[in-house]
């Protein structure tokens, strides 16, 4: 058996044009894209932006102690002594203080210029186009917000956030201030104003003590784990190509002849697929990592569940290498095979997000996107990236493991008894 | 012992091989001679176990080897028609994993290789990639192939087409020498007349599918002890020669090239007293003539009316 994947592998690796499309090519491709996406998605790239704020500070924190009690006893029932003690303890912190702590950090400062401003002053300047954005503090949102956080009640009001019209700079902006509501990470809403027209957008809940598990999922993460599965799916069609290649040349025959059994051939090319797809995506991820560090500061057990979710996925795929063996052999014209082959290289592809981000396809298509192997490897390595939770990915692990025993299965029984269709 | 009893095979309706009865005897070395398309592949693919055959049977030693593959498999090797060979690979790897799938391991592996890699003379080039090779070259790669194991029975489908005069003397003594020394059972197909004579103790005649006749190269030449066959060059010729040549009694062949005649006729014929007196009265000048040896290849024109290479 060893000599079977051994020549496999020989094989795979002395095509030098192959090598560089499966391992460069993704590389290139993240690289690429990462650029010509940069600043539409990302915070963290590396374009250098003046973005002018206004922030309108409505608020009175010195009557917010008494507001939150009052609202506490009134609303909540509280008793006069304890809403005075949890009033107290709630107020040590200061959203309003938060935030421009946020907007005055290092990492902000470099990007967001803050301007101090009266509202009809601030909106005068973003209508002129002096500024980029205004951010109202409403009045009553510190009490307002303490208390919904208390209660577990949704807060009422909100911060509001008003831009001229939606441009990049824009965007980006708001992205700064969604970026601090997840950092304050209450419940409550940002009101986006375009135009004059209220939208209400609702962020996603989460108590304060999953502060800094989740982690940032970026373009860069998305376009190296996307193209690295898309490649591991040229692999196999190369594989399967090679092996169309032994079955023309008639060593395929020889084989036989050899009186091997058949099915050495078969497992063989399985156990090549495995490894070449390991190393192939292994490769990608890595090299996109030091070149750009794709992920920064992952712990040891990130990379171990990298690691796994990979050879997880090399498996499945290995399983269609099966399926595309089986299939040859059955078929007269090898290059119908071969051309059947890349048809589901590209459906895959397409429908596993390989091409395109997934997130932007209609809903209907995404979720077909996680019945392909690539596709739902995506969903789990995305899931992955931010919680390293493993709980989260045991269940669609175990759909991997299905899809492997599924495909294997399939090739099996395609594969004709003698080794060759007659 | 080999034998195959009624062979047949069709192709979509089409027969290919009809009723094909031969055998091979230990230590024997056989020929299988036909041209284009005769059915020589098939046979040999049947033979060889690849491909089963649509009616008939194949026995090895008494053994029924549709059924049981195995029995021929593991005491053959063959050498295919067309080039078995990874281009990807040099010849030693190529060796290497082909002696593998024979379960052949270590040490005595690396003998195997090495003895084979000798025996087509190939050694010095054994870490190049067979894509850098010459036809010939790959063509002995592709024998050595099949040698590893040491094979009781060789089946060699045309494995020297395409192959300067030089290779295909190493190639043809090479399996002269496996016979005679190793007593290894040899079916060489081809349709080179002068091969199968050189090499084989025993031969078929097949075309359209069919053995059209058989046995030592002395028996079948005996077909032909019925016949004389004439070579003549003269200083002119004329058609009403010509006709005149051929309406001798027991003439029933003329091959016209230039200024030579070649007649076959029947034996006994006193075709060279006619054909003085025939050049006489034309005025025609004979220069030479001499009378033929019938070959095989005559054998095959006498029964087919066509050459093997037609
Ligand atoms: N797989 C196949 N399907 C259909 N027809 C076939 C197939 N294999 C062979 N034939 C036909 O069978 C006939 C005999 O072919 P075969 O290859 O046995 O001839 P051959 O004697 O080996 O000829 P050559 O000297 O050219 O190698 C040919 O007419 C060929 O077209
Ligand atoms: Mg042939």
């Amino acid at each position: 058996m060893r000599s079977f994947i051994k020549k496999d592998l020989l094989i795979f690796l002395r095509d030098w044009k192959e090598l560089l499309t499966v391992l460069l090519l993704p590389i290139v491709l993240v690289v690429v894209l990462n650029f010509a996406f940069a600043g539409l998605f990302d915070s963290d790239d590396e374009v250098t932006m003046d973005l002018q704020l206004a922030v309108v500070n409505q608020d009175n924190e010195s009557e917010v102690l008494g507001q939150l009690k009052e609202r506490l006893v009134h609303d909540a029932a509280f008793e006069e002594q304890e809403a005075k003690a949890v009033a107290e303890a709630a107020g040590e912190i200061q959203p309003v203080q938060l935030l421009s702590d946020y907007l005055e950090s290092d990492e902000v400062k470099e990007w967001v210029t803050v301007h101090h401003l009266e509202e009809k002053a601030a909106a005068e300047k973003v209508k002129e186009g002096d500024l980029d954005g205004m951010l109202i503090i409403p009045q009553g949102y510190t009490a307002d917000s303490l208390y919904a956080n208390i209660t577990g009640e949704p807060p009422t009001s909100s911060l509001i956030y008003k831009i001229e019209e939606e441009t990049t700079t824009s965007s980006a902006l708001q992205q700064f201030i969604q970026g601090f509501i997840e950092q304050l990470n209450y419940q409550f809403a940002i009101q986006e104003i375009t135009d004059g027209t209220g939208i209400e957008a609702a962020l996603p809940n989460g108590g304060l003590e999953d502060i800094g598990t989740a982690y940032d999922f970026t373009m860069t993460q998305y376009f190296t784990i996307a193209l690295g599965a898309l490649f591991a799916l040229f692999v196999v069609a190369t594989v399967a190509m090679k092996t169309g290649v032994e079955i023309r040349d008639h060593i395929f025959n020889r084989i036989l002849l050899a009186n091997s059994h058949p099915m050495r051939f078969l497992i063989g090319k399985m156990a090549a697929a495995v490894c070449l797809i390991v190393l192939q995506i292994l490769f990608v991820l890595l090299v996109s990592h030091f070149m750009m560090g794709v992920f920064p500061d992952r712990s040891f057990v990130f990379w171990v569940g990298i690691l796994l979710m990979v050879v997880l996925l090399a498996f499945v795929l290995s399983g269609l290498a099966a399926i595309y063996t089986a299939v040859l052999l059955r078929m007269t014209s090898i290059d119908a095979a071969n051309g059947i082959f890349m048809l589901a290289t590209l459906l895959f592809g397409t429908l596993g997000g390989g091409f395109f981000p997934i997130y932007m396809l209609p809903d209907w298509l995404q979720q077909i996107g996680v019945w392909t192997p690539n596709g739902l490897f995506l969903a789990i390595l995305t899931e992955w990236i931010q919680f390293e939770n493993p709980s989260t990915i045991v269940r669609p692990s175990m759909f991997m493991i299905g899809f492997f025993f599924l495909f294997t299965f399939i090739g099996l029984a395609l594969f004709p008894k003698r080794g060759k269709a007659q | 012992m080999l034998e195959t009893i009624n062979l047949s095979k069709s192709f979509k309706g089409k027969k290919v091989v009809q009723d094909l009865n031969l055998y091979l005897a230990d230590g024997e070395s056989v020929g299988l001679l036909g041209p284009n398309g005769a059915g020589k592949s098939t046979t040999i693919s049947m033979i060889s176990t690849l491909i089963k055959p649509t009616s008939g049977r194949i026995t090895m030693n008494g053994v029924n080897a549709i059924d049981k593959p195995g029995e021929i498999r593991r005491v053959s090797g063959v050498v295919p028609q067309e080039l078995a060979l990874y281009q990807e690979l040099s010849a030693y790897e190529n060796l290497k994993f082909f002696g593998s799938t024979y379960k052949l391991r270590g040490k005595e592996l690396a003998k195997a290789i090495q003895q084979a890699l000798e025996f087509v003379g190939l050694d010095d080039r054994k870490k190049d990639l067979v894509r850098t090779y010459s036809g010939g070259m790959k063509r002995r790669l592709n024998i050595a192939s099949a040698l590893l194991h040491r094979p009781q029975i060789l089946i060699l489908d045309e494995p020297t087409v395409g192959i300067d005069p030089q290779s295909r003397n190493h190639i043809l003594e090479a399996v002269r020498a496996l016979n005679q020394q190793e007593g290894t059972t040899v079916l060489y197909t081809s349709h080179y007349m002068e091969e199968v004579e050189q090499l084989c103790d025993r031969l078929y005649i097949m075309d359209h599918g069919k053995v059209i006749a058989a046995g030592t190269k002395e028996e079948l030449l005996r077909i032909l002890s019925t016949e004389d066959k004439i070579k003549v060059e003269v200083n002119k010729l004329d058609e009403a020669f010509v006709e005149q040549v051929k309406t001798i009694e027991g003439v029933y062949k003329i091959e016209v090239t230039e200024l030579q005649l070649k007649i076959i006729a029947a034996k006994g014929t006193s075709l060279i007293s006619k054909l003085v007196h025939l050049t006489e009265k034309h005025q025609i000048q004979l220069l030479n003539f001499h009378t033929e040896t019938p070959s095989l290849e005559d054998v095959f024109l006498h029964l087919t009316g066509r050459t093997l290479r037609d």
